[in-house]
């Protein structure tokens, strides 16, 4: 009994972290429903509508980060021509304008400065 | 202390063992084995000291590599798929400063002054930019993270530290373990001399004197202390980082680095012009490869040989053609002069003798007549006849004469070269003897013999001793046995400058069975000193790993890959024998 009992404990402990690392998988939709991409220590989340770039900056644990003293760009490939988006923060996310459309899923990369100056940037394919 | 009760001997033996391995237990632990938490944008440090701290990126398109090059950041662009470097691209790089662009330098590479490199905080390990690269229609932004060389003084300050708390022993462990690792004498004396100080002591207390074991400990803790002041002295020179200084700074060097792969850097990839191709998995028919020999072909080349047996005299032009002259169809070559032999010179004699004497019996009579016939004595046709009579008697004679001097002439029956010249002025030529051969260098045949049928569709290359292959067409294959082999003709349909007549090839025809695997140029394999033969991967921006496979021949240029390399590996097609070299 006592050694089913440790057999089971001994399973949990090497199931669960397995699970908590497919639960953190960075690829797929995110919250907003946009793309969401590791960005140094953060994921990001890219969610274009015409020609608005809304990027959510979450930490590791999937919690979102207040957006107050990181900067970001953009740079979205829309038709073959790079797109240049300067982002800053609005609210609970960073926002920016693009001169064109930018349809619905371009691809392309956002790099963020956070507060403390590092740079980190995630990649959309 | 111990649960088990040892004997003093083997207690000795193992306190002497355990100091020995002491020193190996206390090897810090490898650093790539530490998990550094949550991070994916930091790119991996060098492995090799001598390899200055870079970044790399690379999309579908392109692969980037930057390296920090005092304040300037230098980059190389290449084509992902094949390794050829742009060098007419246009890079946006979104620096700290904002964005701006990396101008083409005349080596191929592309330099971005960045003042904001030394402006950097010291403890910043990397540096993230975001590289826009436009090349002609393609576009593609690259996230690139570039590893950035410590600040030295931090760094030596934080050693510092770690060695005041962690006291003597760990300076001592450390000493001895580097000792170990550079393989010093002196480090296995010492461990040597120990384990005996050890054995004595243990020896000594069992036969219960106090004394000399009090004295051997005191010896060994004074060589113990004297080791420990030596480790502190030499500490300076002992530490990496402080080392530092005397090293010269990273070179770049191709390299073979310890986990096997090899270490090629950008300029280095350029100069040995490494290509690579992507490994795709197909169906191919495997081949036969069979002996094989050129021959001529045989409608555009021919022979020409006397008829009659006479002697050989040079054409007009006064000299035979050589070897290698090229000539025309119809060209006059050589003169045969058949000879007249001595009984038939008699007869020719006497004819002509008889033949004289008519034609001066009938000149006679046609001079006679000529006077009679314009008065009526003659008839004209009397005249006529005789006149017809000495026409044909002088033909005869002159013919004669012609048959005795006029000599056979040697034609070029088809244009060509000359192959093979026999002729010598003067030599006597039999009847059907070969004078010269002539043969088209830009149509030849090859002659293989086979020991299966070949379909005639099958397509088939001739590969020379010297690699070159060249297309062959099918052009026929023969009943008869030769050798238990049938002899099958392919005409060559390209490249047949310099060949020559007689030459052995090897000829790979394809069969109708099929195989599977990815095909690669004949030079990407390279067969290594224990004889396997491998291909070089080309696995990250600056390096390649060595693959073991299994090859099969496909055909003159292609070798087929059967086991070994994964499709979509990018495998070295160009250059893997210098990739090879690298030590």
């Amino acid at each position: 009994m006592l050694i089913r009992r440790f057999l089971t404990a001994a399973a949990l402990a090497i199931a669960l972290p397995l699970c908590a690392h497919h639960a953190c998988a960075h690829e797929g939709a995110g919250h907003n429903g946009g793309r969401i991409a590791d960005a140094g220590p953060y994921h990001i989340e890219l969610v274009t509508k015409g020609k608005t770039v809304e990027v959510t900056i979450y930490d590791a644990k999937e919690k979102p980060v207040s957006p107050a003293g990181f900067k970001g760009t953009a740079i979205l490939v829309v038709g073959g021509k790079p797109a240049r988006v300067v982002l800053t923060p609005a609210a609970a996310r960073l926002t920016g304008e693009a001169e064109m459309a930018l349809g619905a899923n371009p691809k392309g990369v956002v790099q963020i400065t956070g507060p403390d100056g590092a740079a980190a940037s995630g990649k959309f394919n | 202390m111990v649960p088990f009760r040892l004997t003093a001997a083997p207690r000795a033996l193992a306190v002497a063992l355990a100091l020995l391995v002491l020193p190996f237990l206390l090897n810090p632990i490898d650093p790539a084995q530490a998990h550094e938490g949550h991070d994916h944008g930091a790119p991996q440090a060098p492995v090799s000291k001598t390899i200055a701290p870079r970044g790399e990126a690379s999309s579908s398109a392109f692969e980037l590599v930057a390296i920090p090059r005092g304040d300037a950041l230098v980059l190389y662009l290449d084509r992902f798929a094949t390794g050829e470097p742009i060098t007419d691209a246009t890079l946006e790089v979104e620096t700290p400063s904002g964005p701006a662009r990396a101008e083409a330098a005349p080596d191929g590479s592309y330099r971005l002054p960045a003042p904001w490199l030394a402006k950097r905080d010291p403890k910043d390990d990397h540096l993230d930019l975001v590289v826009t690269v436009t090349a002609g229609s393609d576009v593609d932004v690259l996230p690139l993270a570039v590893a950035l060389p410590k600040a030295a003084e931090p760094a030596e300050a934080e050693h510092a530290g770690e060695h005041e708390g962690e006291g003597w022993l760990h300076a001592l462990t450390e000493h001895l373990t580097e000792r170990f690792a550079a393989r010093d004498p002196g480090a296995g004396l010492a461990a040597a001399g120990g384990f005996v100080l050890g054995l004595a002591t243990m020896g000594l207390m069992r036969a219960g004197r106090r004394a000399p074991v009090l004295a051997v400990l005191v010896l060994a803790a004074t060589l113990v202390l004297g080791a420990t002041a030596f480790a502190h002295e030499g500490a300076d020179h002992s530490h990496p980082e402080s080392r530092a200084a005397f090293v010269p700074p990273p070179t770049d060097l191709a390299q073979r680095l310890p986990d096997g792969t090899v270490f090629v850097p950008k300029p280095t990839q350029r100069l040995l012009s490494l290509r690579t191709q992507v490994a795709a998995e197909a169906g191919y028919r495997r081949t036969v490869s069979l002996p094989g020999r050129i021959i001529p072909d045989p409608n555009a080349s021919g022979v020409v040989q006397s008829s009659v047996g006479g002697r050989l005299a040079p054409p007009p032009s006064g000299i035979f053609p050589r070897l290698g002259t090229r000539v025309r169809p119809g060209e006059v070559l050589a003169l045969v002069t058949p000879p007249v032999q001595r009984v038939d010179l008699s007869d020719m004699r006497q004819r002509q003798g008889e033949l004289d004497q008519q034609i001066a019996i009938v000149q006679r009579r046609v001079d006679r007549y000529l006077k009679l016939a314009p008065g009526g004595a003659v008839s004209q046709v009397q005249l006529d006849e005789a006149q017809d009579e000495l026409k044909g008697l002088k033909d005869r004679r002159s013919a004669l004469d012609r048959i005795r001097l006029e000599p056979e002439v040697l034609t070029a029956p088809v244009g060509g070269v000359i192959a093979e010249a026999a002729a010598v002025a003067g030599q006597m030529a039999n009847p059907g003897q070969m004078v010269f051969q002539i043969v088209d260098p830009a149509k030849l045949w090859v002659e293989a013999l086979s020991f299966d049928a070949l379909t005639p569709a099958a397509d088939a290359t001739a590969r020379l001793a010297d690699g070159r292959s060249l297309p062959l067409a099918y052009q026929g294959a023969g009943l008869a046995d030769r050798n238990q082999a049938i002899p099958v003709q392919f005409a060559i349909q390209a490249g047949a400058e310099g060949l020559r007549v007689g030459q052995f090839v090897t000829v790979l025809a394809a069969t109708d069975a099929e195989q599977r695997g990815l095909a690669l140029p004949r030079a990407s394999v390279v067969r290594t000193a224990n004889g396997q033969d491998v291909v070089y991967a080309h696995t990250g921006a600056e390096r390649y790993e060595a693959q073991a496979v299994r090859v099969a021949p496909l055909d003159g240029t292609r070798i087929l890959v059967e086991a070994g390399v994964k499709p979509g590996t990018r495998v070295v097609v160009q250059g893997a024998e210098l990739l090879d070299q690298v030590r």
